[in-house]
């Protein structure tokens, strides 16, 4: 029994090994750089490709990439199990500060100084984002900008001018209340907007998710409070009810049959990258697009920052042939390319001016308010996915008519101010 | 004893009904498949399309390095499949046939170690492996097999005990070893099992992304299902192409089961033990 | 006398323990330092990424005095248990029970009732979203023509978990299978003889069919138990916890401890409690497994 079992072993060992080992050839003195990514199908090719052009343009170092989207556990295990990449840009803006500060990334900023580069060259909000406690972290190649999304063609149906979409919040509610249709039995035909994300209306309230200055988790800024009141009235208003079985009903937006094609919403609250999918979907849809309008003494154009962000972990053993090519993908060249293939905008000011951008003008639109001074990325704080998802358990309830907006976020300030204290405690930057 | 005429057509009766119920999301994945890019969520939700787009199969093919990762994948759940069924059933065969002092308290033990969430766990295996120098390759998702599992092992048990005590005693009589009883007794007796076995670990091992992506680092060595991620982007995800990916990836499994249940028969060896 | 006693029962211990030996070194490579290991981080504090830092039982008193979703998540998985376990069980048997018969073409149904559960999970989930769309969704247009308005299934947090229950009767295929194969150990004689005894066909299920699937009901019985406290890949993958925690089952929250927030050590404290709740379980479910589960094989009189 133990010889079979052992010759059976010894088989399978022998198969797998002669099959795992699929090592790449390399001259001896080229270095192999492990490049992790999270983007797939079309983005992914055209990454393939600038990695291609690298390669080519830089002998001496081989980048490699893999594509390992689909969970959030490959990143941590890996690092935690010393099988860390070299580069990496399986990582959100969102994650960041979180591997930032227990000391899992690179810092920046001596390559960036000995390469010649400077953060001046991204975008203001962006610049920000890259950021942890003074030093940076992470370089990025994409950046996106948020807008509302019009029909012109139903404005000017109910009385709107389409010239001019709104500019306040009294404006907003008073375009959606008006392109508003109900049947006899109070059903919706159409409804005027879904506003979302607490993250970013309590920013357009004045609002705001951490204090720098003094270091402090600020869940119950007035502001913030103030916007998820402004939410909960809304869908009172609107009854939610009504608006999610109204809402079963949509088609996709990635299908002609999307809602905001159809018509069954005036309004949408969402970014460039519609541009896109309208162009695609329904081309000869009439609309135009506004930026998000701010009560008085709120903040106006507000944009939330977020996407890929690319990053050196702490024990990649080639940090100088990383960081080469970590400036060079999220350089100009680069960059422009690859915003220009997948229909994004790039964060860095130079790129962002390239004809292929400036001369259509939701680019340019766009461009103008990732760069502006309310683009803003997520609070810099450790705890920011956990803070993340209370911000977004207090905004589903609040919305769905439970609890008082300044009691839920004084709770989601307790919960979170408890985490990010301990955090401190054993932060390594 | 033929079976009433009243029972057959209730029972068809109630399969056919059943069946319908049971294939809508076969039906729902297949007719997805065919579908136009534009028609994949259509605002009535259709099940079927207007017109199938057999190109959809080509082109999801050919989206993905499909015939690689499939034979990736073959390799991997062939190797599991045998590996598990060999070793769990050498070892139930210890906790089901043979006493020995501290079988029981191994046992659940043994039982155990499959109630402690694996999302743990992940990180310390992916240590030993890593230690093991194993990370990069297919080891760690073939070897292990080789060691039985404890789902199946558990699972044999229960068949195992089911087989009469005298069909072992009359061959140890014989003189046969336990390893002979073991495979001249227990394994012919447990056909249906074995198959179970066998084919629930391949479909495991055919299916898993979480290992593969977990251990390979290479993606000339990916499997399907991480090839399958390739049509879920960050605006979405190429519902007819992945669909009908999906569709090819099921088809081996159904084959492999509808051969397999043959060994689903009636045991007639348990009969003519007088006691 | 004694010393051959001794003699045979090294030799019974040596036998098990050769046969039993795969799984054994298995566990002493692959399982022990795990478990261990990840005992150890449930008393510290570890993100993964820096080394684990020993806070003690810390992480299990903030569970259970401080974090309100610990218990939330508790709950929604008990509901399960006591409520989707079973159904799941009951809905196998009677399947099993109906592929048994003999008639033709069954290995056609067979294979039919099998698919379900070899769906991929993505395109599963999207399918069941579908299905259950509250306004255009198969299921509740179905329940119109009944003339019954259907609830909001996945949006409603009071229908969300019975619409997962639901779902997950499709998946019976794969326990559906294992009762089948136990199906197949029933002796026909046996059948026969309580037929010439005069027992009728409920009479015949109760006293041969149950006894003699036993072991195997017992199997997926343990088994489900174990399973349904670790619920997670399709909360993950549709709801994500939503609506309004209603599908926040322990596993994903734990999930969510773990690789969102990495505080894998408060994570690991997690799994440890499950852990202690699923052997208490199963080990009360084994208590009483005595005075219902029979194995043909042991009793011998």
């Amino acid at each position: 029994m133990k010889r079979r079992e052992l010759l059976k072993l010894g088989a399978a060992a022998l198969t797998a090994g002669a099959l795992g080992g699929c090592g790449s050839k390399r001259s001896a003195r080229e270095v192999l750089l492990r490049y992790w990514t999270g983007w797939t199908g079309h983005e992914l090719q055209v990454q393939r490709e600038l990695i291609a052009e690298f390669n080519r343009s830089h002998p001496g170092i081989r980048v490699k990439i893999l594509c390992v989207a689909g969970s959030y556990q490959k990143v941590p295990i890996a690092i935690a199990g010393g099988d860390t990449p070299d580069v990496c840009s399986a990582v959100w803006a969102d994650q960041l500060y979180g591997y930032a500060s227990r000391g899992a990334l690179t810092p920046l900023d001596g390559y960036l100084a000995r390469w010649g580069r400077s953060l001046n060259e991204w975008m203001p909000g962006v610049r920000r984002m890259l950021r942890y406690n003074g030093r940076t972290f992470a370089l990025s190649t994409t950046a996106n900008s948020n807008f509302i999304a019009y029909n012109r063609r139903i404005f000017a149906e109910c009385g709107l001018d389409p010239d001019r979409p709104p500019q306040t919040i009294e404006e907003l509610e008073e375009a959606a209340e008006r392109t508003t249709l109900r049947d006899s039995r109070g059903n919706y035909i159409r409804y005027g907007l879904r506003p979302g994300g607490l993250q970013i209306w309590a920013r357009v309230f004045g609002g705001d998710w951490y204090d720098e200055e003094n270091g402090a988790i600020t869940a119950d800024h007035p502001g913030n409070v103030a916007a998820l009141a402004w939410l909960q009235r809304w869908f009172k208003r609107y009854d939610i009810r009504k608006m999610e079985t109204f809402e079963a009903g949509f088609g996709s937006l990635e299908a002609s049959t999307g809602a905001f094609y159809t018509g069954k919403t005036a309004m949408w609250q969402t970014g460039e990258w519609a541009g896109e999918n309208i162009r695609r979907y329904a081309p000869h849809l009439d609309w135009g697009y506004f930026p998000l309008p701010a009560p008085p003494g709120g903040r106006k154009n507000c944009v939330q920052l977020g996407g890929s962000v690319f990053v050196m972990p702490a024990a990649c053993r080639h940090k100088d042939e990383a960081f080469e090519f970590l400036s060079w993908i999220c350089g100009q060249y680069a960059s422009r390319r690859f915003c220009r293939e997948i229909h994004n905008i790039p964060p860095l000011i130079e790129a962002a001016q390239a004809p292929e951008f400036q001369s259509i003008p939701l680019m340019r639109d766009a461009i103008r308010l990732a760069g502006g001074e309310n683009a803003f990325g997520p609070a810099p704080v450790a705890v920011w996915p956990m803070y993340q998802r209370e911000i977004q358990r207090a905004e589903d309830r609040a919305i769905h008519g439970g609890g008082r907006p300044a009691e839920l976020l004084k709770e989601v300030q307790r919960r979170v101010q408890r985490e990010f204290e301990e955090a401190k405690r054993y932060a390594v930057f | 004893m033929k079976t009433p005429r009243w029972k057959v057509w209730a029972g068809h009766a109630t399969l056919l009904v059943l069946s319908a119920a049971a294939l809508l999301p076969f039906v729902w994945m297949v007719g997805t498949s065919l579908k136009a890019d534009a028609e994949v969520f259509s605002p009535r939700l259709e099940f079927l399309p207007s017109r199938p787009v057999w190109e959809n199969y080509p082109r999801a093919l050919a989206y993905i390095p499909f015939a690689r990762y499939a034979l990736n994948t073959l390799i991997v759940a062939v190797f599991s499949a045998a590996g598990v069924t060999l070793a769990s059933s050498l070892v139930a065969y210890s906790f089901s046939r043979l006493k020995w002092p501290g079988r029981d308290a191994v046992f659940f033990l043994l039982l155990s170690t499959l109630m402690l969430p694996a999302q743990v766990t992940m990180l310390p295996v992916f240590v030993v492996f890593k230690t093991l120098g194993w990370v990069g390759t297919f080891k760690p998702l073939i070897v292990p097999s080789f060691f039985g599992s404890a789902f199946f092992i558990f699972l044999l048990r229960q068949f195992f005990m089911t087989i009469p005590q005298e069909l072992s005693d009359a061959a140890r009589m014989d003189g046969a070893g336990e390893l002979d009883i073991w495979r001249r007794v227990m394994l012919p007796l447990s056909r249906p099992a074995l198959t179970t076995v066998a084919l629930f670990t391949f479909m495991g091992a055919w299916n898993d992304f979480l290992g593969p992506l977990m251990y390979l680092n290479d993606d000339t060595m990916y499997t399907l299902s991480l090839g399958l991620q390739q049509f879920v982007t960050q605006h979405g995800a190429q519902w007819n192409l992945l669909m009908a990916a999906s569709v090819v990836m099921t088809l081996p499994i159904i084959l492999l089961w509808f051969l397999g249940q043959r060994t689903f028969v009636q045991g007639v060896t348990l009969t003519g033990v007088k006691g | 006398m004694r010393s051959s006693e001794r003699r045979r029962s090294l030799r019974a211990l040596a036998a098990g323990l050769a046969f039993a030996s795969p799984w054994l070194i298995g566990f002493a490579i692959f399982t022990a330092y795990p478990i261990c290991a990840s005992l150890y981080y449930s008393f510290t504090r570890y993100d993964t990424l820096s080394a684990p830092h020993w806070v003690g039982a810390q992480n299990y008193v903030r569970l259970m005095t401080e974090d309100e979703l610990f218990w939330k998540s508790l709950r929604n998985t008990l509901f399960m248990v006591a409520f989707g376990l079973p159904a799941s069980l009951a809905a196998g048997l009677a399947l099993a029970l109906l592929l048994n018969m003999r008639l033709r073409g069954m290995a056609l149904y067979r294979t039919v009732f099998y698919i379900p559960s070899i769906v991929p999970t993505v395109a599963s989930a999207v399918l069941w979203m579908w299905l259950l769309n509250p306004q255009i969704g198969l299921i509740n247009r179905l329940l119109a023509k009944a003339g019954i308005q259907g609830p909001g299934w996945l949006t409603d947090p009071v229908w969300a978990k019975p619409a997962l229950i639901l779902m997950g009767l499709w998946g019976v295929g794969g326990s559906m299978i294992i009762y089948l194969a136990g199906l197949q150990d029933v002796p026909r004689e046996l059948y026969e003889a309580a037929e010439i005894d005069g027992a009728g066909g409920v009479a015949r299920f109760r006293h041969v069919t149950i006894p003699m699937l036993s072991p195997v009901i017992f199997f997926n019985l343990v088994m489900g138990l174990i399973g349904t406290f670790q619920y997670f890949t399709q909360v993950y993958v549709m709801t994500q916890g939503g609506p309004q925690d209603a599908t926040l089952f322990y596993a994903l929250h734990l999930f969510n401890r773990a690789f969102t927030d990495l505080q894998f050590g408060y994570a690991s404290a997690m799994a440890w409690i499950l852990f202690a709740i699923t052997v208490a379980a199963t080990a009360l479910v084994f208590r009483t497994s005595a005075r219902w589960v029979y194995y043909p094989g042991e009793m011998r009189q």
